[in-house]
């Protein structure tokens, strides 16, 4: 996965209706493979920057090139194809349906995706397994319904339906924040390593400067975005 | 009352002459089923109503020069002409030439046998009404209808077509009035005629 | 596909504790409308059949419909009783082939009473041209010997278990019309002596003795009520004359049908007796006429309760609506089409007025099943056998496809609400 991971060029961004811009990025391009850590405090522009970047808002000015392709360029639908077979994201909670067997969950991703499934080893169902077991998860949970897992666990199982298919991209937003200090770092080795082992460029963005360790590069979100934040801009 | 009852007499004449001026979809005319018995499969001929009645036939015949404007209705004489005009009506005949002819002809229905199937026998006469506001038609202006498909969604009073070949319902002779049957092949819903399209 | 139809199953069993009171909702409705449908049809269908081959039906100066009730349904009574030999006259017509005449105002244990003669048994038809038929026994004689013979209809029969050689005794005053042991004629009690094959008509419910009998038993009665100090015993009543003074009703046959409008004045002019003569088949539509009022006043109910179950799926969606915007968040992350969003939504849809809908046609099914019977031997309807869904298909589809869309719309507007949020799914 050579080139860019993530290209981005005189990006300005305004909510819809409104002409203040809430971000501006002249210019921000991470290679593939690497782990990069994006700080920001919330109310800077993070969540819109994530939503950018996953091609879910679309910017009205610049450039947002995801493993080559501008997301501007795409019809809706082409996006949300294009998201499902090169991304995979981690929120701070509500990752998981949770209705959904744990197993379910992290197939998510290759049900929406041909291409995605089409890159598991040895079958989605196998990949899915082999996951959940890097994942430090105990067989027995894999069928029970997401909803009966502790927190930690829930958040380890978003991670590995982020990993599932070997995405080009995973997002994480703030996934460690409704985690005690354990766990929390438990699972940023965990994380860390298994981006590595697919092969996965890993973005994680959060307010707390103390988990920047061990990631290639830190970003300053803030120092970046030439807009001041605004009381209307909520992460 | 008996005068609404001659005015009633009256007006089903002028009835007859109506339906004779109803202009009907005209059905298409074989030469060959004019004269004898129609024969199997032959298209059916619109009639009118005053088809069925032989031609010398004349009920009002016994009554010309009665001036009914000047009769009371509850005089003795009224009373009597009704009467003798109602048997007159019962006895009327049966056109005879019309017996084994094909014909399609409109009119409204009395029912007999209905059943969820549908309508499996009914009368059909020649104007609205008959034998719940008007006097009832004379013999040969009743035809006992059987149709061959029992007819669907048919109601008291219905206008209607009816095709087939005309019977003529031999009961005893000797008491005198005979009627008209058909076993009838198709039973269609009359539909008014649209204006202008006479 | 199977997939999102299970993920649908899933969503929707996970909420289950609000979606199911929906299904209730839906299913009264569905059973309600299924049963009003299927009753009007099949009320339609057993009158119909419950007379038939007969020409006129005479009986004293009162409506059609109301003669058409008492003398053929046995519901209500006649304002008065016409005198047999009134009718004997007025039906002396060279048309006439055979008249009985009908004589009501008793009852037995709730079942009406039908005095008439043996032709009743020779000229009724029911249905298509069905004559009567015997399961047991033997039409009542019609003599002064088989004075006090009953012959009774299947349900009565079946729900008294009644066999021939039974004793019954007969009570004055119709069906509910307040009876008890005085309005009883217990000093002349009746013997089975058959019983009729089922008909699916009134028939089956009336208890059927000669005219007679009728006038044995009120021999010894005046103005209803038993005369004190005057009572003539069972066997002595034969030397009395029994012939019948008056009757109620009559049924009469043509030999020709299209001579039933002279036969309908002759009796209609006849100045002896105030009298009225209506072909049944008329009264019938004049009386689905009167009915018709009720029935579409009834779908209306129906459907007016269909709406209110829909309103309450409308109403439970839109109420989880905040929980499923966190759960279309999730999947619009992961890179859920709109497509996929909305096929849930219309899979859920799916399960939800699937559910509703075979619920409410298993309940009409009960309904039928368990009130069948009762009206059958209370008001002589026979709910035809066929399964409540038949022939109702458009109807039930039109409450599923309605269902569908209440249960969609709201999730239309979640689709649209999680498009306009960013990445992350509100708290």
């Amino acid at each position: 996965m050579a080139g860019a991971a993530i290209a981005i060029a005189g990006l300005r961004y305004a909510w819809p209706g409104t002409h203040e811009a809430v971000l501006d990025l002249p210019a921000l391009d991470i290679a593939a493979s690497d782990q990069v850590f994006v700080q920001g405090a919330s109310g800077c522009g993070k969540s819109t920057f994530l939503g950018l970047v996953a091609g879910v808002l679309v910017a009205g000015r610049g450039q947002v090139r995801v493993a080559g392709v501008d997301w501007a360029g795409l019809a809706p639908s082409e996006r949300d194809a294009r998201r499902a077979a090169t991304l995979g994201v981690i929120f701070q909670q509500f990752n998981l349906l949770p209705y959904l067997s744990v197993v379910d969950n992290v197939l998510l991703p290759c049900r929406l995706s041909a291409l995605r499934a089409g890159r598991c080893e040895g079958g989605m169902q196998a990949q899915a397994r082999r996951l959940l077991a890097r994942m430090g998860l105990p067989e027995p949970a894999w069928t029970r319904p997401a909803a009966q897992l502790s927190v930690g666990q829930q958040q380890r199982v978003a991670a590995a339906r982020a990993l599932i298919g070997g995405p080009d991209l995973v997002l994480a937003d703030e996934p460690t924040s409704a985690l005690d200090s354990d766990t929390r770092d438990r699972f940023m080795a965990l994380l860390r390593e298994q981006c590595t082992a697919v092969g996965s460029t890993l973005v994680f963005v959060s307010h707390d400067r103390r988990l920047a360790q061990g990631f290639d590069r830190v970003v300053d979100l803030p120092a970046l975005n030439r807009v001041a934040p605004t009381a209307a801009e909520v992460a | 009352m008996l005068r609404k009852y001659f005015l009633l007499v009256g007006l089903s004449l002028l009835s007859w002459r109506a339906w004779a001026q109803v202009p009907a979809t005209p059905g298409p005319v074989h030469p060959g089923s004019l004269q004898g018995r129609a024969q199997p499969g032959a298209a059916f001929r619109t009639i009118k109503w005053d088809a069925l009645v032989p031609p010398n036939w004349n009920p009002m015949a016994e009554f010309k020069g009665v001036n009914f404007d000047l009769l009371d209705d509850g005089d003795p004489r009224a009373i009597a002409m009704l009467k003798k005009l109602r048997e007159v009506w019962d006895s009327a005949p049966v056109h005879t030439a019309m017996v084994g002819q094909a014909v399609r002809i409109p009119g409204y229905i009395v029912p007999l046998e209905d059943s969820k199937e549908g309508m499996k026998e009914f009368l059909l006469v020649p104007y609205f009404g008959a034998c719940i506001h008007s006097p009832p038609p004379p013999a040969n202006q009743i035809i006992h209808v059987k149709p061959q498909q029992p007819a669907r969604g048919m109601r008291s009073m219905d206008a209607v077509w009816i095709s087939g070949v005309l019977e003529q319902d031999r009961i005893d002779t000797h008491m005198g009035v005979s009627g008209w049957t058909m076993a009838a092949q198709r039973v269609e819903r009359y539909e008014e005629p649209q204006p202008g399209r006479r | 596909m199977t997939a999102w139809l299970r993920m649908a199953a899933a969503s929707a069993w996970a909420r289950r504790g609000t979606l199911v009171w929906v299904i209730v909702a839906i299913a009264i409705a569905t059973a309600l409308l299924l049963a009003i449908e299927r009753l009007r049809h099949d009320v339609r269908a057993s009158f119909l059949q419950a007379v038939s081959g007969t020409d006129l039906i005479v009986g004293a100066r009162t409506g059609p419909v109301q003669l058409l009730l008492y003398s053929v349904f046995r519901v209500g009574g006649a304002s008065n009783e016409v005198r047999l030999e009134a009718l004997d006259e007025a039906l002396r017509h060279r048309a006439v082939a055979w008249w009985v005449p009908l004589a009501l105002g008793d009852s037995h244990r709730g079942y009406p009473v039908l005095g008439t003669t043996t032709g009743y048994f020779e000229h009724f038809r029911y249905g298509d041209r069905q004559p009567l038929a015997l399961a047991q026994g033997r039409p009542f004689a019609g003599t002064l010997d088989g004075l006090y013979e009953a012959t009774i209809g299947a349900d009565v029969a079946a729900r008294l278990g009644y066999a021939p050689g039974q004793k019954i005794v007969l009570a004055h005053g119709l069906p509910g019309q307040g009876s008890g042991p005085m309005a009883e004629h217990a000093d002349k009690p009746f013997t089975v002596v058959g019983v009729l094959a089922r008909t699916g008509t009134p028939v089956d419910r009336t208890v059927h003795v000669s005219l007679e009998a009728i006038t044995a038993i009120h021999l010894d009665w005046m103005g209803g009520a038993p005369v004190p100090g005057f009572a003539i015993p069972a066997e002595a009543a034969r030397k009395f004359d029994l012939a019948p003074k008056t009757v109620t009703a009559a049924l009469v046959g043509l030999k020709s049908r299209s001579a039933v409008f002279m036969v309908q004045r002759q009796v209609q002019a006849y100045e002896g007796e105030p009298l009225m003569a209506v072909l049944p088949g008329v009264a019938l539509d004049e009386l689905w006429q009167a009915i018709a009022i009720v029935e579409q006043a009834l779908l209306a109910v129906s459907a007016l309760v269909a709406l209110a179950g829909i309103a309450g799926l409308v109403a439970v969606v839109q109420a989880g609506l905040a929980e499923r915007r966190r759960e279309l968040a999730v999947l619009r992350a992961i890179g859920a089409g709109r497509r996929v969003m909305l096929g849930l939504l219309a899979a859920e849809g799916l399960w939800i007025a699937s559910a509703g809908v075979a619920a409410g046609v298993l309940l009409a099914l009960l309904a039928q099943t368990a009130a069948g019977p009762w009206l059958h031997a209370n008001y002589g309807i026979a709910l035809v056998g066929a399964a409540p869904w038949s022939g109702q298909a458009l109807l039930l589809l039109a409450v599923w496809v309605a269902a569908m869309l209440a249960a969609i719309a709201p999730g239309w507007r979640a689709c649209r609400m999680a498009l306009a949020d960013g990445l992350a799914p509100r708290a």
